[in-house]
This record gives C-alpha cells, structure tokens and sequence, in this order.
C-alpha cells in the first residue's frame, strides 16, 4: 500500500445501498469500509453484478447512499441536496464513463473546456496545454465526436476530466468498449497522471490488466469488500479473483 | 404486426398523447362547427315549419320589389276551395324612439298582422293589435333597445313624416326573418298599416284553403305577376334564406378548422417521424427476425390508422362540448339565432370528423412510416445512433427557387397587374403567398441554422453553457425544427397578415373619412330620403360657434339621357377646379364632376341638357370641369337661385357643420340637437361617432379571427412541448452526463427553455416576415387607394408571446429531463 501524507481523497464508512422493496429488495452494498489516497490510481474489481458502479455512483455523489457516510476531501456527502451534490461534482470530481462521454454538438476542444464553462472558470492555459500535449489530441481540437475513434473519445473525456483539476476522478470501465491498443493507452495516460499531476484515480473495471495499471486493487463481491492486493500485476489480480469466486 | 403495432402504440402512449390531442382539437373545432350550423338551421325549419302550417298556398309577387293588388286578393277568395286569404302589407314605417328621433339607421318595418287562422305572427306577450286601429306591437328587440314598455304611447311616422300616436299593446318575436330582425318591426291591423305605409299592395297574400289543386287554381287567379307556393315550399325557402348567414359563418370556421388541421398534421408528420427515428433500432430487429418492409410499413400507418380514430372520435366529444358551450352562450347574449334546437351529432358530422381526423393522421405518418421501411437490419447491431447530419440537395433548392419565383411573381402581379378591390385579384395574391409559403416549407431546414443561430445570440452569451446548448440544440436536427417552427409560423402568418389588414383598413377608411366627411358634424335624414328642412341650416348659420355650415341639396334627373344626380349648394366649398372657373354660377351655367363630363363627352364651353321638374329641359353651358373623388357635391352643379326655378324649392339634402376651433363639442352638440329636434327624421352624424362605430367593428373582427386563429396556434404550441419532450428521451444520457459534469437541475430546466424560445422565436419571426408581406399584397389587393399602415407594437407583441408560449411548452418536458436520475439514464443503454 501507498502511504502518503495527504489526508486520504475519498473515504467511505459502512456503505449501504438497498434497490427496491419487499421481494424485489436487492442489496447491491452491504457495509462498504473503503479509503481512497490522494494521489493514488485504486483499481474496483469484481464480477459482474458484484455492486462496482453503484459503489462508485455513490462516492462520487450521482447517487446517494441507504445508509453509511462518504467524505470526498473534508465534505460529507451525506445529507448534502441535489444542489450541493452537483456543485460539488463540478467543482471536485472529474469523470470518465465507459460510453457516452461526450456531447455530439461540441467539438473536442469545447467537450473538453465544458466544466470550466459550466462553473464558468477560466482555463489554465498552461495546464490546458499540458493535458491536450499529454492525451495527443491537439490536431483533433475541432473534431465533433462523430469524426472521433472509440480511443481518441475517451482521451477526450479524459482531458476534460483532468482539466478542472479535480480533487479525485472516476472512471467506470474507461476501457470496456475499446481494442486492447486503445485501451492499453487510456491506462497509461490514467497512471500517467496520477505520477506526473498528482491525479487521484478510482477506477471501476472487471478486466485483470486494466486493474494492474491501478497502484492497488480493492475486490467486491455481492456488495461487500473483500479483500484488496498493493502493486498488483494481471496475475496477482486474475488469482485473487479466481480466489474469490471459487 | 398487429401485435407490434398495438405494443408500439403502448410503449408510447404518453408521446402520442400530445399528437392525438392536436387532432382532437382541430376535429372538435370542425365537428363543433358543423354540430352548431345544424342545430341553428334545424332550429330555423323548426319555427317556419310551425308557422307554413298555417299556410296552405303563399302567393308572391314576381318582382322582389313588386306588389299585389287588392283585385288580385278578391280573385283568390273567389276560388274555389280557398277559405281564406288574406294580404300581407311590409314597408318601411319609421319609429321615433324617445329622444324624439327617428329609431336607426334605416325606418322600422310597419308588418300588417292579420286576424283568424292565416294569423302567424308569434306575440310573446301582451296581444296583437286585433281590430284597434290605434293599437301597435314591437318586437322585442326594438322595444328593449328604446325603453318600451307595453301601454306606452309610442310615435311612428307615415309616409309624409307626419306623427301618429298608438298604444303599444303587446310584443312580438320576429322570428326566422333576418330584414326583420335588422330593421325592427311595428305591427299594426291591415287598415292601418294600409293608411301608416301608403302601400299601394301586399308583399304576400297568405291562402287556407282544402281542395285538390288549389295551387294550380290560386296561381291561376294570381296571374303572371305573381309567384304561388305550397306551405311546405314556402317554409323551405324561408329557411333556406334565414340560415344563409349561419351557412356563410359555417364555411368561414371551417377554413380556420382546416387551417388547424394543416397545423395538427404537421405535428403529427413530426411526431411519427422522430418516433420512426427512435426506433430504428426496433425497425431493425424487426428486419433481422424476418418482417419484410410491407410489414414494417403497415405496422407504423396501423398505429397511425389507431391514433387517427381515437382522436378523431375524442375529437367528436369535444365537438359537440364545444357547440354546446357555443350555442349556451350565444342563447345567453339574446343573439338573434334560435339556440333552443336539440343539439344532435349528425351521422354527417361523425363521418365528417372521423374521415378527417383519420385522412390527416394517416396522410401525415405516411411519409415516416416509408423511412421506416429504409431502416436496414444491420441498423439493429449498431449501439450508437449517428448524429443527424443535414445536406442539403440540389433538388431542395431547386424546388425552393422555382416556387418562390413563383409565389412572388404571382403576388407582385397580383397586385400591380390587376385592379385592386376585386375577388380575383385577392385570390391571385392568395395563390402567390401560397406558393411562397411552400418555398418556406422546402427551405425550412435550410433556415433553420442560420436563424438559431442569429435568434439565439443572445441567449447564448446570456445564459452560459445551457444558452449556448440549447442554441445547438435547437437547430441540431433541422428537418425536424424546420417541421416544428412552421407549424407555429401558418399561425403567426395568418395573425400578422390580419393585423396589417385591419390596421390598414383601419387607416384607409379614416383617410376616406376625412376626405368624404371634412366635417364634425353632418345631417341628413334616415336612409338619405326626404329632406332636412331648410330652416335648420338657416338657423344655424351665423351662430358664432361654427365655423361654417354647408347645405347640399340635390336630386336625380336626366341629362342628354343619362342618370345623374343635379343640385346646388349654399356655403362655402373650395371644390377641386380641373379646367375653368366656378366663381358664383349663374342662370343657364352648370359645374360638372370630372367623369360626368367625361361620360358626357363634354368640356368647358360645351352645352348639356337636364330635365327639371318647373322648367322643363333645360340647356346649361359647362364653365368648370371639378375633380370627382370624394366631392361632396352632385354630377351636375348650378346655381342656388337658378336651382329653386327649376325644382320646388327641395330641402337640403345634407347639411355639414363645422365648429369653430376651441369650441367644446358638448355645447355645439346640443346646439345643433336643438335645432333639428323639431324634424324626427333629420339624424345628427359626427366624424368621431362614426369613425368609432366602424373601429368597434372592426376591433370586433379583428378579435373574433384572432381567437379563431389562437386554435392554430395552440396545436402548434402542442407540437412544440411534442417536439421537446420526445428530443428530450433522446437525449437522456446526455442530459445525465450534463448533470454529473456539474450542471444543476435549473440550468438543465434553462437550457431547454432557452430551446423553446428559439424554436418559438424562429416560428413567429418567419412568420410574421411573410404575414408582413402578404399582409401588405392583401392590403394592395382588397383595398383601392389603400394606406400601408404595420402595426408594429402587435407584431412585436406577437413574436414576445410565441417565444413566452414556446417557453410555456417546455415546462413540461424541461421538468421531466431535470427530474430524470443520473444513474438511471446513465445506465439506459
Ligand atoms: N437501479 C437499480 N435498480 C435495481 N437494482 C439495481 C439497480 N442498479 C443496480 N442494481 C443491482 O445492484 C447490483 C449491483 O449492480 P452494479 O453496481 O451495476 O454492478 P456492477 O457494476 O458490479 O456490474 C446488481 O445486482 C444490479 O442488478
Ligand atoms: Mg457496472
């Protein structure tokens, strides 16, 4: 495990989070206790259905939790209104999602530059720069999305994510719809950043090699934290997750 | 595919519910119309039914305006069979009202009413004059309006103006007869409406009577100058004739309930076609597993066919809710309709509604459901649906060209190659905005971009990022935009090009006004006949608060053969001099109006011949040729002293007072009351009195159509909120991502409103562009001599309420896309 410092990026104490009632009840956390370090790339993993994504839904505030508390930084997310929830993400959580991630009417660099727009924050220049040098996307700027591959899309989203200098950024399954090529460098520029920026990373994946370019590795099942594994490689992770599911 | 269409129809239910809602109203509004127009016309053959009972044979005379001897009556009382005859007398008869004044603008009509079984006039209370020669009935109507209470003394004038007094004893409801409606009705026995009218005859001579072929035999005895009917035809024809205005009104609503359904299958066309879009991916798996196109095709006109009868039949319900409501208060207002008719839906009516609805609805999901069948099985492997990317085709502007050249062409011959005032010249401008407003509807996704752009400037920098959003947005797919812009602009068109109508009627009739009435006050008698005695204008004459008095007397006669009005005139004019000098005409001289001269063939110098009532012919030397347009003297004028030698000393025709500037009105007013107070007849008209009258009418008017036109407008507003709400489940995981970068519920709400308002503002700005236009070729069209006047205040007010409306239908939509869960949509592949 990474020690640093800095007090830990997001923290989440006896997590629950309950769908539906009566016979349809399912509980997709029962009791997660998680910590996560500023300035670490922390890999989620798990089967399928073993309650990731709504993990991650609810540290980064899309969702709200049944019970338990997260804090991103020194906020409490808990008991926050819808209002606060959303200023908070623009202001402090930055995201990649697996699909979808930009708007089809605004070119890459609009996509980019959006939630500085929406806070209404100037760029910085120099980082703009930097992120724009970093994911290789400058002679793409004026591109819409539609003229984009899958991989130059999620470098995209990824520029946008870094450029308002989040306190932490999630990432669900960033890789999941793209080739191995394409995937292999979305991870290097998420662990990239989190070496040369400073970046806090949480990223939700199920596919072994991803989570080996993640600085730890925490392991869900059927809603509840296993166990996690430090420095991990493609077979640590692929044992400790025959491990779990035998 | 019955299957998948009725599964199709469920899934969404709610986005068609909008659709069937446009249908719903302009069926409704053209079922109500035809509901009402049958239940006044049943309501008219049911009162002349009652009455043609009474009426076996109905004897009346050829000419409309011909009479029917008292011979021709004891004819028929000789035939055999007949029991009774009896002739009706119809003719003017003025009532003085209380004011001492003559009662309207036209006399009262003085009706004969007869006693025994021919008796059809309905007394609604008191009783009929019966044999009293001094008793007298009024309808209803005109006793409200002047006060009458049965047992007041009430004053009507004979034929040579003199009064007579009678003893109101009872009133009576005009019945089906709109002339009699509109003038009034004082009934007296037959002696003395006989001895009141001086009528020379009957209108009508009513026959009872039992033997076959009486009607051959009564028209027999009639002679040729009389036309004989049966009860049933007479009834028939009665009303045919009082329901010929309600038919006219009926094809009016009806062109505005065929304007809504223009605007209804729009939205329609819009609706299925983004419903089409939606599911190409359900098209597609239809395609994989094996439907053929015929079937994806019939399964998208099926759901239309469903949707189409539903709404129509809704449409029938709200129909006759609305005829209801109309014909309640209509019956609550004293209309002078009968309103009392059960309201029924006829089996037309039904038939009418549903094809409509269901031509319109299917018509209008044709052109969607044939994209349908291009979707390709393939379609149904891809995850994301491609953005729309809008080209437009060489064709598209061709087209767009060609008819615009057309449409403008047609108007500006319209209105610079044809006489203006006539209908084919309306009909041509008509046809040219037409044509242009298809050129509008080709290049409409061509517009749209540039005019978002220009409409949602400021938005954009206003707002932030949901301005500048929503900007895309709105123009993101044109074709579809352009669908549900022009849906509002056939509205705000139509509310433009009335508004320039009737400002500039507005205008043009006040300029005539000032030019034909340069006066505050005229007088003249009612209906113009007779004369206003020359002792009011000399009286007036001199008083220090008028400027000046004007007497016109004139008459008709002939000249070298032809039909002119002669006369003279005391006071000062400045007439329009065209060639020679009017400066005081003496005997033997005469002044003429430009096209007397000209039909005549004659100029100064030149001799014309007029026949007069004392001198015989007489010939007049022409020594000054007067312009024409708005004179306010006759074809032929020639001196006052000359003029009382050839005529008997006639009274003014009209008298025209000026007052003095800084005088108060009130006090001349009642100066110039006094002074005819004495003459029942002679009527006072102001400048301001009438120009007020004809604005009431016509801000009457103008908001009759306006309401009329609002349903257009409503059912496009409808396609709007149809519009939003359905890009709005598109586009629900970009709202989501929108919502998890950090845009709050209020700017999501904002960006969508800001959406609508420049969907709104396109509609209406294009809108009022061509009804500008064709407001103004209209106006060139209907109107000679007319006067532009563009009613800027109200077209601006126009385009504020359309964007506000287009804002008011996004709530709804705006609400449900910030109420939509981040993960949810987030999740929804
Ligand atoms: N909106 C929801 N309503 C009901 N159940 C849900 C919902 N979202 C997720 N679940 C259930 O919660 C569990 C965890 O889901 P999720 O977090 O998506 O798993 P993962 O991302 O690990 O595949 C699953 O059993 C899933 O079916
Ligand atoms: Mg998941």
């Amino acid at each position: 495990m990474t020690l640093t410092q800095a007090p830990p990026a997001v923290v989440a104490t006896n997590l629950t989070k309950v769908y539906g009632h009566g016979d349809a009840e399912v509980h997709a956390l029962r009791g997660v206790n998680v910590t996560f370090a500023t300035g670490a790339f922390t890999a989620i993993m798990g089967p399928s259905g073993s309650g990731k994504s709504t993990l991650m839904h609810c540290l980064a505030g899309l969702d709200t939790a049944t019970s338990g508390t997260v804090h991103i930084g020194d906020v409490e997310l808990t008991g926050l209104t819808d209002r606060q929830l959303t200023l908070l993400r623009r202001e402090r959580i930055g995201f990649v999602f697996q699909a979808f991630n930009l708007l089809p009417t605004l070119t890459a660099e609009q996509n980019i530059r959006l939630p500085l727009d929406i806070s209404a924050r100037q760029a910085d220049q120099v980082l703009l720069d930097r992120v724009i040098d970093t994911v290789g996307l400058r002679d793409r700027l004026a591109h819409r999305p539609t003229e984009l591959s899958g991989g130059q899309q999620q470098r995209v989203a990824m520029a946008r994510a870094l450029i308002s200098k989040p306190q932490v950024i999630f990432a669900d399954e960033p890789t999941g719809n793209l080739d191995s090529r394409s995937g292999a460098e979305i991870l290097s520029f998420l662990r990239t950043s989190v070496r040369e920026l400073g970046q806090t990373i949480v990223m939700v994946t199920h596919d072994p090699v991803a989570a080996a370019y993640a600085d730890r590795v925490v392991f869900l099942r059927d809603g509840e934290l296993i166990t996690e594994i430090a420095a991990p490689t493609p077979q640590s992770v692929l044992d400790t997750l025959v491990k779990l599911e035998a | 595919m019955l299957r998948t269409a009725v599964a199709g129809l469920r899934a969404h239910r709610l986005r068609l519910l909008l659709t069937s809602l446009a249908i719903m109203l302009g069926v409704g509004f053209i079922a109500g119309t035809f509901v009402l127009n049958d239940t006044i016309q049943a309501g008219f053959s049911q009162r002349v039914t009652a009455d043609a009972g009474k009426v076996d044979v109905a004897v009346l005379p050829k000419d409309p305006d011909g009479v029917l001897s008292e011979k021709i009556v004891e004819r028929i009382r000789a035939v055999e069979g007949v029991t009774e005859a009896q002739g009706l007398i119809r003719e003017p008869a003025p009532l003085v009202g209380k004011d001492g004044k003559v009662v309207g603008s036209v006399p009262t009509t003085a009706v004969s009413i007869v006693r025994g079984p021919l008796d059809r006039t309905a007394i609604v209370s008191g009783s009929g004059p019966g044999t009293d020669d001094q008793a007298a009935v009024l309808d209803e109507n005109t006793a409200k309006a002047q006060k009458f209470q049965i047992g007041d003394t009430i004053t009507v004038l004979d034929g040579k103006q003199a009064e007579h007094r009678f003893k109101l004893v009872g009133l009576l409801d005009p019945g089906v007869d709109q002339q009699l409606a509109y003038t009034g009705v004082v009934g007296f026995t037959t002696a003395t409406a006989q001895r009141m009218t001086g009528a020379k005859g009957y209108r009508e001579i009513d026959v009872a009577g039992q033997a076959a072929g009486l009607k051959q035999a009564v028209a027999a005895a009639a002679g040729g100058g009389a036309v004989v009917k049966t009860g049933d035809e007479l009834a028939a024809d009665l009303a045919d004739a009082a329901g010929f205005e309600m038919r006219t009104l009926t094809v009016g609503l009806l062109m505005f309930g065929a304007v809504a359904m223009m605007v209804a299958a729009l939205v329609i066309y819009n609706t299925f076609g983004i419903l089409v879009a939606q599911r190409t991916r359900e098209m597609a798996l239809l395609r994989c597993i094996g439907a053929t196109r015929g079937q994806v095709f019939g399964s998208i006109v099926l759901e239309s066919v469903v949707v189409g009868l539903v709404a129509s039949a809704f449409g029938l319900v709200i129909g006759y809710g609305l005829a209801a409501l109309a014909l309640a208060v209509l019956g609550a207002f004293d209309v002078q309709l009968p309103t009392d008719a059960a309201v029924t839906l006829a089996p037309a009516t039904i038939a009418i509604g549903l094809a409509v609805g269901l031509v319109v609805t299917v018509c209008a999901a044709l052109l969607p459901a044939r994209s349908a069948t291009r979707v390709r099985p393939v379609a149904a492997l891809r995850t994301q649906v491609a953005e729309q990317t809008y080209r437009t085709g060489v064709m598209r502007w061709v087209f767009a060209v060609l008819f615009l050249l057309a449409g403008m062409g047609t108007t500006g011959f319209g209105v610079w190659g044809m006489p203006p005032g006539e209908p084919p010249t309306l009909i041509v401008v008509m046809a040219g905005g037409a044509l242009t407003f298809l050129a509008v509807l080709i290049l409409g996704p061509v517009l749209v971009k540039p005019l978002s752009a220009a409409v949602g400037w400021i938005p954009a920098r206003l707002f932030g990022v949901p301005g500048r959003l929503a900007v895309d947005n709105s123009a993101r797919n044109p074709t579809r935009a352009a669908t549900t812009t022009v849906a509002l602009t056939i509205g705000v068109t139509l509310m433009t090009l009335i508004s320039v109508l009737s400002a500039s009627t507005r205008v043009t009739v006040w300029t005539k006004l000032d030019e034909q009435f340069p006066v505050d006050y005229m007088l003249a008698t009612q209906g113009r006949e007779g004369g206003v005695p020359r002792s009011v204008a000399e009286g007036l004459r001199g008083k220090p608060e008028l400027a000046s008095v004007l007497q016109v007397r004139k008459t008709p006669t002939k000249v070298d053969g032809r039909s002119y009005d002669i006369g003279t005139y005391r006071g000062a004019v400045t007439p329009e001099v065209v060639s020679g000098a009017m400066a005081g005409l003496s005997a033997g001289e005469v002044a003429l109006l430009d096209y007397a001269a000209k039909e005549l063939g004659v100029t100064v110098g030149d001799t014309v011949r007029a026949r007069t009532d004392l001198a015989g012919t007489v010939p007049l030397r022409v020594v000054a040729v007067l312009n024409g347009t708005n004179s306010t003297l006759p074809a032929l004028t020639v001196g006052e002293q000359p003029f009382d030698t050839y005529f008997d000393r006639l009274p003014d025709s009209v008298v025209m007072i000026n007052i003095r500037d800084g005088v108060p009105a009130e006090q001349t007013r009642a100066m110039v009351e006094a002074a005819i107070a004495a003459h029942p007849t002679v009527q006072l008209a102001s400048s301001t009195e009438i120009r007020g009258q004809f604005d009431e009418t016509l801000d009457m008017l103008f908001m009759i159509i306006t309401g009329l036109l609002g349903l257009a407008i409503l059912i496009s507003l409808l396609g709007i909120a149809n519009t939003l709400s359905l890009s709005v489940h598109e586009r629900t995981r970009e709202s989501a991502l929108l919502r998890a970068l950090g845009l709050t519920r209020p700017q999501l709400r904002r960006m969508l409103s800001i959406e609508a308002l420049v969907l709104g503002l396109i509609g209406a700005l294009v809108g009022v562009v061509l009804g500008g236009v064709f407001g103004w070729a209209a106006v060139m069209a209907m109107l000679d001599g007319a006067v532009l006047s563009v009613p800027v205040p109200q077209i601006v007010l126009f385009v504020v309420l359309s964007g506000a409306a287009g804002v008011l239908a996004a709530v709804l939509p705006a609400r449900r896309a910030a109420r939509a869960s981040i993960v949810g949509a987030l999740a929804t592949g």
